[in-house]
């Protein structure tokens, strides 16, 4: 991960937690943790609350919208969107790593450099991300929107944004948290989002596919074999962290 | 100086020998007394004697003799051993005894006039018949009387109808001096009722035990300068006694110090006005009692009709209030007139007085200090009526705001009642009229008088329905925004109609829609006011405070056609929202199908993605464990 995109996943997580905290604080006021909020920050909490709620939502859009562009404009947005794009292959890996999982075949899938477990968590974030703002934006403009959307709308507005944080955070939670803090690979932590490495021996285990692609191309290069510009750019940047630290940028 | 006086004596003297010879040389005097002969000396006016060293005149006029009854009669009838050829007539002068004719002077030997001459009541030489004496008896009496009490007489109401000195002193050689002991007996010859009634007083009770110092009819009348009673009797006749404070010691009732608190009082008439009620008017004039004998007109008891003599319509008033009523079943703890206006110390009252307004609380509390309320609303907490005290109208009472209300202004000072009484200001139906009086929370009553609640309360008998005390307190009324105001949180609001609204009972009863508050509750506004927020819509907000009326109602602020502009209120912009659905959700699937089928749909999203999850990653945790057994 570039410093980039390591600063985009942590405005991300940042807004994503401030977000979570102030709307349950809203929807569970009497919750022991609420009511220390309300200790620390005295008689106007509440206000306080929303107006964080929503600094913390412009900065989940900015972060979004930034993100859009990042993929659109920059040469490695582009290739990282290649990698992410769901193929056949996602489909017939997850079939695997279940039946391999269930004891039915001797061997993981060989996952390249994004396997199904992390598309599903990188478009859940644009499923999240579209309903979450859209309702967001219908609540904070309300005296806008109630004529629109009528006061039935609002109360549906208000049901998906309540319902779509906990599907939300009950997904970074068994999802995301699995993969990147439990699961007994990379735990206590994988540090990619702080680093912008993994261990070769974790490449191993969970991206063999993309680490021999990346060996290849070393080699390839190191042949004098041609590349494009930007692969060998990246390559060669890359080929400089691994000798240092025996680590792959991901 | 001795030898001026021999001078004169000398020569008055010669003059007389000298005159004597004289008138002896000219006329022959007969050995008849003829009383002509003596006039022919005694009328001459300059004509004096020395008797005990005084010259004294001895004329004698002529015409007054010759007018008397005695003119039949010789001088020396009467004048004994005077011989007139003698100068002087009589060697040795002896005093004229009129009972050596009248015989029936007796009496006098032994009445005080004993040693009174004869003729300083008959006169000496003019004596008026019997009768004409009588006539004018009084005038000569007050020729010896001139004590300035005694002169006062001729202005009395006795001497104006002819009553006189006789009347009481007995009349003719009779004349008696009248002892303590006897002037009610003489009073009583003319005063009999008077009398009766003064021997059933306790003034007479204790004169009979043997007390000295008790008065009798002159103590309060005076004895000559007697006027019509209506003058004549003033408090201080009575204060005379009553303010000694060697008589009355102490400072309990009946002492010196507590009647002279009457000299205080709206009574006693202030600063010169005429005393508009003196003693005599409450405490009686002849059979006046002691306060305690229930025979005293101002006994317990009785005391409503005393003051009644002048306070009629109060009076009235009084009997009909609670107060009145438990007096009238004997009750020893109900209060009399005098429990609230003091019994000396009577004040005005008028309506604006401010040290009225806030002294009456302390009076009201005398007897109400331990009173309370069960319930402060619809089973709410306990009040005590000396909560007041912390009351926002005392708070603007003693911060010099005389319009707040004090015990009075809402239960009524002489027709207060209980709670339970319909004629009481304070019954339930009558407790809005109270607080919206005017000059008082008019505009409130106009608001309140419309409302589903008044409603409610004016068709039935004992309805739950609130009224204004209901929900602001009925002794406890803080201002709008005082801390501990129930009402000045939206969470007291939410909490104060979910009394009545979330009562389960009172629902039931009333038919009332269920769920008002959870669903509130449950909804946005319900939770930023449970945050903590300031500003988020609480009942009132919607509903209205005083005005509340159903949502059928087209002047409800809940009605279809207001609701936009309801929430307007809040939400600029909104007046364009078409409201079709319900506001308070209670049953999802019909109030918002829209939220019950999202709500659907996300549980089970919920459910299925994140147990597909959990699913995937136990068997992933599983292998991997299994894994490095192996390893």
């Amino acid at each position: 991960m570039t410093l980039n995109e390591r600063i985009q996943h942590f405005i991300l997580l940042l807004s994503f937690i401030v977000l979570i905290i102030t709307g349950f604080a809203l929807k569970y006021p009497e919750a022991l943790w609420v009511q220390a909020f309300r200790n620390v920050f005295g008689e106007n909490a509440f206000e306080w609350r929303g107006d964080v709620h929503r600094i913390a939502g412009v900065f989940l859009i900015g972060v979004s919208v930034y993100h859009i562009f990042y993929l659109i404009f920059s040469g490695r947005g582009r290739e990282f969107m290649r990698d992410m794009w769901i193929k056949k292959k996602d489909i017939t890996e997850m079939i695997d790593t279940f039946k391999y999982y269930l004891g039915k075949k001797e061997d993981k899938p060989r996952f390249g450099r994004f396997s199904y477990i992390e598309k599903i968590e990188y478009f859940a974030v644009y499923w999240g991300n579209f309903t979450m703002v859209l309702t967001g934006i219908f609540l904070w403009f309300e005296n806008i929107f109630l004529p629109v959307i009528t006061p039935a709308g609002m109360e549906i507005a208000t049901a998906i944004h309540f319902y779509e944080a906990i599907l939300a955070s009950l997904a970074i939670l068994f999802w995301h948290f699995y993969f990147v803090i439990y699961n007994p690979d990379v735990y206590p932590m994988n540090k990619a989002w702080l680093t912008g490495y993994i261990s070769r021996h974790q490449m191993e285990n969970e991206h063999p596919r993309w680490l021999d692609e990346l060996e290849n191309a070393e080699s390839k290069k190191q042949n004098g074999a041609d590349n494009s510009e930007n692969v060998n750019e990246l390559s060669e940047s890359e080929k400089e962290k691994l000798s240092k630290d025996d680590s792959t940028q991901l | 100086m001795h030898l001026l006086k021999n001078i004169a004596v000398i020569s008055s003297s010669v003059i007389l020998i000298v005159s004597v010879l004289i008138s002896a040389d000219r006329y022959s005097i007969s050995s008849s007394k003829s009383a002509e002969v003596c006039l022919s000396c005694h009328e001459d006016e300059s004509l004096t004697m020395e008797k005990g060293g005084k010259t004294i005149s001895i004329y004698v006029n002529p015409a007054e003799y010759q007018n008397s009854v005695h003119a039949g009669a010789d001088c020396a009838d009467c004048h004994l051993g005077y011989n007139p050829d003698e100068i002087p007539h009589s060697k040795s002068i002896q005093k004229v005894n009129c009972g050596s004719c009248h015989d029936d002077t007796k009496g006098l030997e032994n009445s005080v006039h004993s040693k009174v001459n004869c003729a300083d009541c008959h006169s000496k030489h003019g004596i008026k018949p019997v009768k004409e004496i009588a006539e004018n008896q009084t005038e000569s009496c007050l020729g010896c009387h001139k004590g300035k009490s005694i002169r006062q007489f001729s202005t009395s109401i006795h001497n104006k109808k002819n009553t006189g000195c006789n009347g009481c002193h007995s009349g003719g050689h009779d004349v008696k001096n009248i002892q303590k002991q006897e002037v009610t007996t003489v009073c009583g010859k003319c005063h009999s009722e008077s009398k009766m009634k003064f021997s059933n007083s306790i003034h007479t009770t204790l004169t009979k035990a043997g007390n000295k110092i008790t008065p009798i009819c002159t103590d309060c009348h005076g004895s000559h300068q007697i006027l019509t009673s209506k003058y004549s009797i003033e408090s201080e006749a009575c204060l005379k006694c009553h303010l000694d404070e060697k008589q009355f010691p102490g400072e309990s009732k009946g002492s010196a110090k507590f009647v002279a608190e009457y000299k205080t009082s709206i009574h006693a008439g202030l600063k010169g006005e005429t005393e508009s009620a003196g003693c005599t008017d409450c405490h009686g004039n002849h059979m006046i009692k002691d306060p305690n004998d229930p025979g005293s007109s101002v006994s317990r008891y009785k005391l409503t009709e005393t003051c009644a003599k002048c306070h009629r319509e109060i009076a009235e008033e009084f009997k009909k209030s609670s107060h009145g009523k438990a007096l009238n079943d004997k009750n020893i703890s109900a209060p009399t007139c005098v429990s609230c206006h003091n019994e000396h110390s009577i004040k005005s009252v008028p309506f604006s007085n401010e040290l009225s307004k806030l002294n009456q609380v302390e009076t009201c509390l005398k007897c109400h200090e331990e009173g309370k309320l069960p319930y402060k609303n619809y089973k709410g907490e306990e009040e005590l009526i000396s909560n007041y005290k912390d009351s926002y109208h005392y708070k603007a009472l003693q911060e010099g705001k005389f319009d707040a209300a004090t015990c009075s202004d809402c239960h009524g000072a002489h027709s207060m009642a209980k709670f339970d009484d319909p004629n009481s200001h304070v019954y339930k139906k009558n407790i809005a009229m109270t607080c919206g009086k005017s000059n008082c929370h008019t505009k409130e009553l106009s608001e309140f008088e419309g409302s589903v609640h008044n409603i409610s309360i004016m068709k039935n008998e004992n309805s739950d329905a609130p009224t204004c005390t209901n929900c602001h307190g009925n002794h406890q009324i803080l201002n709008k925004d005082e801390t501990g105001n129930r009402i000045a949180s939206s969470k007291g609001v939410i909490q104060l109609c979910s009394d009545c609204h979330n009562s389960v009972e009172l629902n039931e009863k009333y038919d009332l829609p269920t769920g008002r508050t959870s669903s509130y509750l449950d909804s946005y506004h319900g939770l930023a006011v449970r945050g903590g927020s300031k500003l988020a819509a609480d009942c009132g907000s919607c509903h209205g405070n005083h005005d509340i009326k159903a949502s059928t109602d087209s002047a409800s602020s809940i009605s279809k056609n207001n609701l936009a502009k309801t929430c307007g209120n809040c939400h600029p912009g909104v007046e364009a929202t078409f409201f079709q659905t319900k506001i308070h959700i209670v049953d999802k699937r019909a109030d918002a199908p829209g939220v019950w089928w999202v709500t659907l749909i996300y549980l089970l999203l919920i459910f299925g993605t994140i147990g597909v999850m959990v699913f995937h990653n136990i068997l992933d945790i599983r292998k991997k464990a299994a894994e490095r057994q192996t390893e």
